[in-house]
């Protein structure tokens, strides 16, 4: 479709851009002895075929994209030429034709005489014009290319966007992997009945966070399961050294969240809170409701050596754009490390599944 | 046959049991004590003199690199077999510099191939040195800069976290280096020290002075040719004309 025919609007301005050329062609025939009702009866809609007429450039423009060799330059060269050629004497020919008709008017009677006379520099004005609507053509082209360019650039943009998030969902922890198959490599020798508990664990875990990965949203019983997992099999791992306090408050177990948002809060604990302590802590996982809001704790102590975190490390930082992201201002995330102990929180509202 | 004596330095308990259930196999090999943390390790390789150590990277309190750099730092090297779960640039790193390593979890095929390794080591000084710890865990931090900094004094270990450390003199083959109100002693060179910080953040404005950069105040003109530093806490440090056009140029890319 053509663009100045997809739009009203665009339609009129390309038909009033006309009225000014007409202006100055009925002027020329004045100064050419025209009286003004020959010359803007003539030119008024001689321009208004001609702006019809020209409308087929574009798709001509179109079909014959701007050549970057200097011998497609050439061949669109000759055939630009041809065309104008064609249309500057088809327009001269209108001009005639309309002349003859309008002979018919009392009081231009003399119009033919003078188009006969007119008729080279006619022609020679409809092929500038012809060829000036080329080159209109042409910029209309690039602008609308350089314009989809930069949508698409935008899409793509977004599309990276949700292929990241999707492979931060999907991503399961190397270390952490590794780490529990070597325990499960000890075990197998001295407690194959650890040993089976450990595989069922793990099978458990890494089935329900490739479950988890394929949602957008998932209701927190879902994310503590896998957070419980997870737990237990850090617990074979680091034995005495970590210790679990959770406090769940049963009434906040439906409530939707960005998926996997509690899992990272959870590996943090344990890598830079209990891994980092030779005698290990408690980590303490805690769920409220409070007036319409689910309050989500994560606590584990620190090592006072340790200097405190120079802002949010990439986790955390991801954790609160999803959560902002999905709640908007009705959400609040907070991480601060207070007396050798490091506290994430999270408030957002209670909505459940319908 | 000789007997080597080893010790297991590892966080996690079972990672430990896993390599004595594999020395088991080997009655020329005598575990002489397993520690879970970088300052049992230090105690015990001094308490112990091994042969041999198994040593874990991802520890509290002290990394295996930094252990291994505190053990070099008193002249007792070790045999070296690393062991850890997951760092590819770790690995990286030990590929380098022909380091043993183990790749938890591992085969015995792979863990009897790594310990026979080690049992020449320990038999023949080998041709070429080991590396420096200081080396093998720069390349391991691929271009990271340092974090923190291990210093030993006799039985006392000093780990000092860069944000802590106001600045840092020449003296010699030591580095003298300013923590919160003390002075500490490092062997290493104040070149090879700055060349694994960060050099947004430590700015060598002296020949004999590295600067962290969050203390500074102001610089004051004194004389025509010279030139001070004014700390937070009042300190004066004198600064160079090559210093001072250093940290101009920090200031002009700010």
């Amino acid at each position: 479709m053509h663009p100045f025919l997809a739009s009203r609007g665009r339609l009129g301005t390309y038909l009033l851009g006309w009225v000014p050329i007409a202006l100055l062609l009925a002027g020329i025939a004045r100064s050419q002895g025209w009286s003004w009702l020959e010359a803007v009866s003539l030119a008024l809609p001689l321009c208004l075929l001609a702006a019809i007429l020209f409308l087929g450039t574009w798709f001509l423009c179109r079909a014959l994209p701007l050549g970057r060799t200097a011998e497609g330059l050439g061949t669109q060269g000759a055939v630009w030429s041809t065309a104008a050629l064609l249309m500057g004497g088809l327009w001269a020919g209108l001009a005639w034709l309309l002349a003859r008709l309008l002979a018919w008017v009392p009081g231009l009677g003399g119009l033919p005489q003078r188009v006969h006379v007119a008729l080279p520099v006619l022609t020679g004005l409809g092929i500038l014009l012809y060829l000036a609507s080329v080159a209109l053509s042409y910029l209309m082209l690039a602008q609308a290319r350089a314009l989809e360019a930069e949508r698409k650039g935008a899409e793509l943009q977004l599309l990276a966007q949700e292929s990241e998030l999707k492979a931060l969902r999907a991503q399961l922890n190397p270390h952490f992997l590794f780490n529990s198959l070597n325990s499960l490599s000890a075990l197998t020798a001295v407690d194959p009945a650890r040993a089976r508990e450990m595989c069922v664990l793990l099978s458990e875990f890494l089935r329900r966070s490739l479950g988890l990965g394929e949602r957008r949203l998932v209701a927190l019983r879902e994310e503590l399961d896998l957070a419980r997992a997870y737990l237990a099999i850090e617990q074979i791992r680091f034995g005495a050294r970590l210790r679990l306090d959770l406090s769940l408050d049963p009434a906040t177990e439906g409530a939707l969240l960005p998926t996997l948002l509690l899992q990272p809060l959870v590996e943090n604990a344990i890598k830079h809170g209990i891994a980092a302590l030779a005698e290990g802590g408690t980590l303490r996982l805690a769920t409220e409701l409070v007036e319409g809001h689910v309050i989500l704790r994560v606590e584990n102590p620190t090592d006072p050596d340790a200097p405190a975190p120079q802002g949010l490390g990439l986790g955390l930082r991801q954790v609160r754009q999803r959560l902002l992201g999905r709640f908007g201002s009705r959400a609040r995330f907070e991480a601060a490390t207070q007396d050798g102990v490091h506290r994430v929180t999270l408030v957002f509202p209670l909505e459940t599944e319908p | 046959m000789t007997i080597l004596k080893a010790l297991i330095i590892d966080d996690e308990d079972l990672a430990r049991l896993v390599v004595r259930q594999h020395l088991e196999a080997h009655p020329d090999v005598a575990v002489a004590a397993e520690c879970a943390n970088g300052f049992e390790a230090l105690k015990a390789v001094a308490q112990h003199q091994p042969d041999l150590i198994f040593l874990d990277i991802q520890m509290p309190k002290l990394d295996g690199f930094e252990v291994l750099e505190l053990l070099e730092s008193e002249g007792k090297r070790p045999a070296v077999i690393f062991v850890t779960a997951y760092d590819q640039h770790a690995l990286r790193a030990f590929e380098a510099h022909a380091v043993d390593y183990l790749l938890k979890p591992f085969s015995r095929e792979r863990f009897d191939a790594a310990l026979a390794k080690a049992r020449l080591l320990v038999a023949a000084q080998p041709a070429v040195p080991p590396p420096p710890a200081a080396e093998l865990a720069a390349a391991a931090r691929q271009g990271r800069p340092l974090e923190r900094v291990v210093v030993k004094d006799g039985p006392k270990v000093t780990v000092i976290h860069l944000d802590r450390l106001d600045w840092v003199q020449a003296q010699d083959d030591y580095v003298l280096l300013r923590t919160e109100g003390k002075n500490i002693l490092k062997q290493q060179t104040l070149a090879s020290l700055e060349a694994q910080l960060d050099p947004a953040r430590f700015i060598r404005i002296h020949r004999s002075y590295l600067l962290n950069l969050d203390r500074l105040v102001r610089v004051e003109q004194d004389t025509k040719e010279h030139r001070d530093a004014v700390l937070r806490d009042g300190t004066r440090l004198p600064v160079s004309r090559a210093g001072y056009q250093r940290l101009r140029e920090l200031w002009e890319d700010a």
